[in-house]
């Protein structure tokens, strides 16, 4: 059965606070998005939420491995930024650090959670990485995955094929019917945008 | 696991040793950082409700908050009788307002919806207006509707002639930003969603 909405109402906050912003969300800084979010801005936080979701969760995903805990912790990572929006304060540094902070206590909570069992860490060999690098490795993951969100579609594409399908550049090509030239193209450009981001350390 | 890309294959020999080495740099972090992780299409979908509610403080947290209130409780105890009449909640709850369809055009509702519990319980209060008093074992059904279908039921009520009625409801499942709800008209033994008769404004 189908329902007809005449609008396509939604559940609104109380109290609700009309705003009017000059700059689409999609546009604005990830520091712009949380001083709109504290400001109880859900556009905001749905634009600041795909930003961030595949590195949030795939963060999650490596300190707990499970993916249900994962999720739990994800969600949990998004709350509270929602709540805590009106603590971040610009002037004293980009967002990106501070929301790795939020996700990494929302895990950490999982973590501690009574409720649940703690994950066993793995025997671990001279060969494997300390907790150091591990959480040096995490927060790499966390700045690559969030800096490939700010790419184009067909540059994300392509970059997703070459490094993590086992794809040569000419099965790339093959594979989205391009020539050759245009995937090594997008390749490169791909790589030099994610340079420009990570170098900006995503303001 | 995928074997990394030839660097080589992928820059080529026309770039300067600069520029070269500021890819190299990006390559090894993707190299690294692995392939970021298939979302589920709950996570894809976006935002949940239940992330822009407050949660509901912990057991320790709230005996202390209790113990607070109860003085301001007592203080203001004759208030509460108004304030539950009224339809007043926490700061922290949504409210949903909902009005007649042709099948019940004079009917008005409001469901609040309260912070998830520690269970994953969403309580919600329906206060409703306007319904008529349905005959024989007929009920009132809220459903949760999710990408505009009914999704799933949230409890059942009945109503009496020209009176306001306000329910206690609960939604046990992981609301999602966009969720919102409708009231139908069911008849026993029936488990479909019946005559949409409230819904959102």
């Amino acid at each position: 059965m189908e329902i007809a909405l005449d609008t396509p109402a939604r559940l609104r906050a109380v109290p609700s606070r009309p705003s009017a912003e000059p700059v689409p969300a999609e546009q604005a800084t990830d520091s712009e998005l949380l001083v709109r979010v504290a400001d109880r801005d859900r556009e905001a936080f749905d634009v600041l939420y795909h930003r961030y979701i595949r590195s949030v969760f795939g963060l999650a995903l490596q300190r707990l491995r499970d993916r249900d805990r994962a999720e739990d912790a994800t969600q949990e990572m998004f709350a509270a930024v929602w709540r805590s929006a009106g603590s971040y304060r610009p002037e004293r540094g980009p967002a990106a650090p501070w929301l790795y902070a939020i996700a990494r206590n929302a895990i950490v909570d999982r973590l501690r959670s009574r409720s649940e069992l703690p994950v066993e860490p793995p025997d671990m060999t001279a060969d494997e990485p300390g907790p150091a690098e591990r959480a040096e490795s995490s927060f790499v993951s966390w700045r690559v995955h969030r800096a490939l969100e700010t790419l184009p579609e067909r540059e994300r594409e392509v970059v997703e094929l070459a490094y993590w399908s086992g794809l040569s550049q000419s099965e790339v090509a093959s594979f989205l019917d391009i020539p050759l030239g245009t995937v090594k193209t997008r390749t490169r450009s791909a790589l030099a945008h994610l340079a420009d981001v990570l170098e900006g350390e995503l303001a | 696991m995928t074997p990394p890309p030839e660097f080589e294959e992928i820059v080529g020999g026309d770039v300067e040793a600069a520029e070269r080495a500021r890819l190299a740099r990006v390559h090894a972090l993707l190299v690294q950082a692995g392939p970021p992780p298939e979302l589920s299409p709950e996570l894809e979908s976006g935002p949940t409700l239940g992330m822009t509610l407050t949660r509901r403080p912990g057991r320790a947290r709230r005996r202390v908050m209790l113990l607070a209130a109860a003085v301001a409780i007592v203080a203001l105890a004759f208030l509460g009788g108004y304030i539950a009449g009224n339809g007043g909640g926490t700061a922290s709850a949504e409210v949903l307002k909902l009005t007649g369809t042709p099948a019940a055009p004079h009917a008005f509702a409001s469901l609040q919806v309260e912070p998830v519990d520690e269970g994953g319980n969403w309580p919600m209060r329906l206060s409703v207006t306007g319904l008529p008093k349905l005959s024989g074992h007929s009920y009132y059904e809220v459903f949760l509707v999710r990408h505009g279908k009914p999704y799933a039921p949230c409890g059942s009520f009945k109503v009496a002639a020209d009176r306001a009625t306000t329910v206690q409801l609960n939604a046990p499942y992981r609301l999602r930003h966009s969720d919102t709800w409708v009231v139908t008209r069911q008849t026993p033994g029936s488990h479909e969603p019946g005559a949409v008769v409230l819904k959102p404004v």
